[in-house]
């Protein structure tokens, strides 16, 4: 087991085909002949039937493979694996900070997906040393989230499914992209932390879905992927309008000290908006969600000129 | 005196060779001690084995989940745990003589701020495990230099000023960190923060710090009694015949060794060199030839079963080892600092 | 047969003069006294002499050699030193205490053996140590600390010694008990140089004074030539008082009247 022989192109082809034209073809495996998928760091995944034991090393990953009608297979989860509501009944083995590798090994996993980004490198490796097959995530776009989708629905024979909710994923995307392709500019300021304050530079996916929606990120040159910031920097970048998430799904508490600025102009006008984080941050189909939330206040912010 | 010369003879006859009967009993009670908590920690895990399971494991026909939870997972954690803490309680015990000093330790020294600057600075550039390795010891190295430097600047130092002088230094090394981790990718924060609390889900291999400890157990003990003599002060071990210089410089270099192997395999744990140390000299006395490798062997044994602790206390979440030392540690070092005024 | 020997010998005591250069020349039989008010180099001149500090100027012969091209561990066969003051960041016990030194006549492999703890053991009784073997040094009385320093210095056998005050803190028995096994050590062959603020302790015990003054002249001799009053007057800056007790001239600060007690 393990990682597949890359050479074989029979094994390399049908995992580059992507659309669903090719996928539904797929999804009928012949017995004895392999599945493959290509993950994240371009390395073909492969397994000798439909993955039944699966652990996901992220909340996000999690969600992902849900997604992917894949939640069934799931016999292990991290902390915070909340979404959907059946996930908060999967097994835990650790933080995605620190495994318990003890745990994942006795779970008997046949795909262990990892969040490239996430998950502490040695860990990983080791779980790599001991045979494990293991699918390296690592989703910076809209279009990684369907791909994610479609190759979890591959890996877990579940095909059809994963392709309905990866189209349904993008259409909805594709939609926000053309209601919002001509709207004027909001330039805006995203915090996703309070305490320092954190935002997003354009590599983020959030900063995708600022974009979607017509909205510019001020901070979004940034060299750092998360940068940290002080408020004077935030006042001195006068943005037309403030978003942020908070500790919990209607927790508004980080949007509060923008109020004592009256003469920022996100403040000004009113445009301090709050964006449940779970919908925007977590790199999954739920992102439709936000981005629709996000485009909505944005709307807002221009009927307020 | 020349005519109670007989009758001191026969007074001294009764413990005929007085270090082969005081040395090897404590360090054989301390051996089994380290065996017994080494074979605890590989059957005690987050997954629970049976016994015969373990046995199993053994005679070679187990089941392979336990065969790879036990030798692959456990064992070399284990091994590395041991090393990691008999480098450490070394390591503490050796700056202990050099500064006369019970509270000396590579920690308070700022020699692990050293080595933990050196590896993360190694691993923030994306240099490989050697550079990484080479670049603590030379941080530790840096560490032991800019110490004696500056404590020996003008004339004499007193173990207090050099006290003084590396706990500085340890501070500064600490804003250097703090700052490495400000610039430092955000999404490898918690892993950084977990290895610079210590933590042995980082230890790949146990070899190197085996090795390392085996050799300085080795090297160390024929010098036992000069550190005897050392421990008494500098002046009065140079009129015992002891080379003071080469022989302090000796221990900065392999206290900055040992520290720098221990800060690698598992980042910064503390207390163990500190608490280690104290307690045996509580009960075996001050005999260095003594208290040197019990403290290989009671570090070690320390940290293994510290980790249990790391790994099953609240699992499957993991702790860092260096928070279970640190939580024993500090009480236990307090009430013998209370005890010992 | 021992000899120590200082050829124009500076003590480095910092930012004082050079004083009179040091020609010593002490050997087996000797007991020769060290006086000087505080301060004025008593200490130092017997690390110099140890080799523990470097002088000024001028060097140190031991049996001949020069001390600086010394190992540590040959002088040590040859000289121990009883110091002022004492590290017991470590405590051991009395019995180890005393063993340490045995440390120069034992290579690195080397456990001490029953003979060496004889050597120990007799030396504690020396000083009436014996019984405290098992005592841990911090529970000793100051008295009790600096006889086990002698007893330390006794087991290490020394040809010379080198001792630094070490009548402090003991009682008159003590006292006279420590001063009584250096005298028979000298009487042994070996020699000793000890460095005390009791003018008349040496006017006892000594046969060579060497007199130190703060601006770091000194001079030396025979202790009937060197402790009479008008040079020891100027040493101390204190007038003094002599008295005669079975032979000996002892020497007695001269109070003036209103001072002294009712």
């Amino acid at each position: 087991m393990g990682i597949a022989d890359r050479g074989l192109p029979g094994n390399v082809v049908p995992a580059l085909c992507a659309g669903a034209f090719c996928l539904l073809g797929m999804t009928q495996v012949l017995a004895g002949e392999r599945l493959c998928v290509t993950d994240d760091r371009d390395r073909a995944v492969c397994l000798e039937q439909p993955a039944q034991r699966i652990i996901a090393l992220s909340p996000g990953v999690t969600e992902l493979l849900f997604a992917a009608g894949a939640g069934e297979q799931i016999v292990g989860a991290v902390r915070y694996s909340d979404y959907p509501e059946a996930a908060n009944d999967i097994p835990r083995v650790g933080s995605h900070t620190r495994l318990d590798l003890e745990t994942v090994l006795a779970m008997d996993p046949d795909l262990v997906v990892v969040w490239v980004s996430g998950n502490p490198p040695d860990q990983v490796e080791r779980l790599e040393d001991l045979g494990l097959t293991v699918y390296f995530s690592e989703v910076r776009n809209f279009e990684d989230v369907a791909h994610s989708v479609r190759r979890f629905g591959r890996l877990a024979a579940t095909g059809a499914e994963a392709e309905r909710a990866a189209d349904s994923f993008l259409d909805t995307i594709r939609t926000l992209g053309e209601q919002y392709a001509d709207a004027d500019p909001v330039r805006l300021f995203y915090q996703i932390w309070d305490d320092p304050i954190m935002t997003v530079n354009d590599s983020h996916l959030i900063s995708q879905v600022i974009r979607l929606c017509g909205g510019e990120n001020i901070f979004g040159d940034l060299e750092r992927l998360a940068p940290r910031l002080d408020r004077e920097s935030v006042l001195a970048a006068q943005p037309e309008a403030i978003a942020a998430g908070g500790m919990g799904e209607d927790d508004e508490s980080w949007l509060e000290p923008w109020t004592g600025f009256p003469d920022l102009p996100a403040t000004a006008a009113g445009n301090l908006f709050f964006v449940p984080p779970s919908t925007i941050q977590r790199p999954t189909p739920r992102v439709a969600e936000g981005a629709g939330i996000l485009c909505e206040h944005l709307e807002t912010a221009r009927e307020r000129r | 005196m020349s005519a109670a010369e007989p009758e001191a003879r026969s007074a001294g006859a009764v413990p005929a060779a007085p270090g082969l009967v005081r040395i090897w009993p404590p360090l054989l009670v301390l051996a089994l001690i380290g065996v017994g908590s080494m074979l605890l920690a590989v059957a005690w895990g987050s997954v629970p084995i049976p016994l015969s399971g373990l046995f199993a494991v053994l005679t070679g026909d187990a089941e392979p989940l336990h065969r790879t939870l036990v030798l692959e997972l456990r064992l070399p954690r284990v091994l590395a745990a041991f090393g990691t803490g008999g480098l450490l309680a070394v390591a503490g015990a050796l700056m202990q003589v050099l500064l006369r000093n019970p509270l000396a330790d590579p920690y308070v020294l700022g020699l692990s701020g050293g080595a933990a600057v050196g590896a993360l600075g190694a691993m923030l550039v994306g240099l490989g495990a050697l550079a990484i390795s080479g670049s603590a010891f030379v941080g530790a190295l840096l560490s032991t230099v800019l110490v004696f430097g500056l404590a020996h600047g003008t004339g004499s130092w007193t173990p207090t000023r050099l006290l003084l002088t590396g706990v500085v230094v340890a501070a500064g090394w600490g804003a250097l960190i703090t700052f490495m981790l400000v610039i430092s990718p955000t999404e490898r924060l918690p892993g950084m923060l977990y290895w610079l609390m210590g933590d042995l889900s980082y230890a790949r291999s146990p070899w190197p710090s085996l090795t390392v400890l085996l050799l300085a157990c080795v090297l160390i003990a024929p010098l036992g009694r000069s550190l005897n003599a050392l421990a008494r002060g500098p002046l009065q071990a140079a009129t015992l015949g002891v080379a003071v210089r080469p022989l302090e410089w000796g221990i900065f270099v392999a206290a900055s060794l040992l520290t720098a192997t221990a800060v690698i395999t598992a980042g910064t744990i503390g207390f163990i060199g500190l608490v280690v140390p104290h307690m045996l000299r509580l009960v075996f006395g001050t005999d260095q030839r003594l208290i040197l490798p019990a403290s290989a062997l009671a570090g070690g044994s320390l940290l293994v079963l510290a980790d249990i602790g790391a790994r099953t206390l609240i699992a499957p979440e993991q702790l860092p080892v260096g928070v279970i030392t640190a939580l024993l540690g500090v009480p236990t070092f307090l009430y013998l600092l209370y005890r010992s005024r | 047969m021992i000899s120590l020997a200082t050829e124009d010998l500076v003590i480095d005591i910092p930012e004082r003069g050079d004083g009179t250069p040091l020609s010593l020349h002490v050997e087996s039989g000797q007991v020769w006294g060290v006086l000087g008010p505080n301060g004025a180099g008593k200490t130092t001149l017997l690390h110099t002499l140890a080799g523990l500090r470097r002088p000024r100027s001028g060097r140190v012969l031991l049996d001949g050699e020069p001390l600086a091209g010394l190992r540590r561990k040959r002088i040590a066969r040859r000289l121990a030193v009883v110091f002022q003051e004492r590290q017991d960041g470590f405590p051991a016990s009395v019995l180890e205490t005393a063993l340490i030194g045995r440390h120069p006549f034992l290579s690195p492999w080397d456990l001490e053996t029953a003979d060496d703890i004889g050597v120990a053991r007799a030396a504690l009784r020396a000083v009436e140590l014996d019984g405290y073997e098992a005592r841990p040094v911090n529970t000793l009385s100051g008295g009790e600390r600096q006889r086990l320093a002698v007893a330390t210095a006794l087991t290490q056998q020394p040809a010379l010694w080198l001792a630094d005050e070490p009548s402090n803190h003991l009682d008159l028995r003590h006292q006279v008990a420590v001063m009584r096994l250096l005298r028979a050590q000298a009487a042994e062959g070996r020699a000793v140089l000890m460095c005390l603020h009791d003018v008349n302790l040496a006017a006892r015990w000594c046969d060579r004074i060497l007199l130190l003054y703060p601006d770091g002249t000194a001079c030396w001799g025979p202790t009937a030539t060197m402790l009479v009053p008008q040079a020891l007057e100027g040493l101390y800056g204190q007038p003094l008082d002599v008295v005669e007790v079975g032979g000996v001239r002892l020497f007695v600060p001269r109070i003036s009247v209103s001072l002294r007690k009712r």
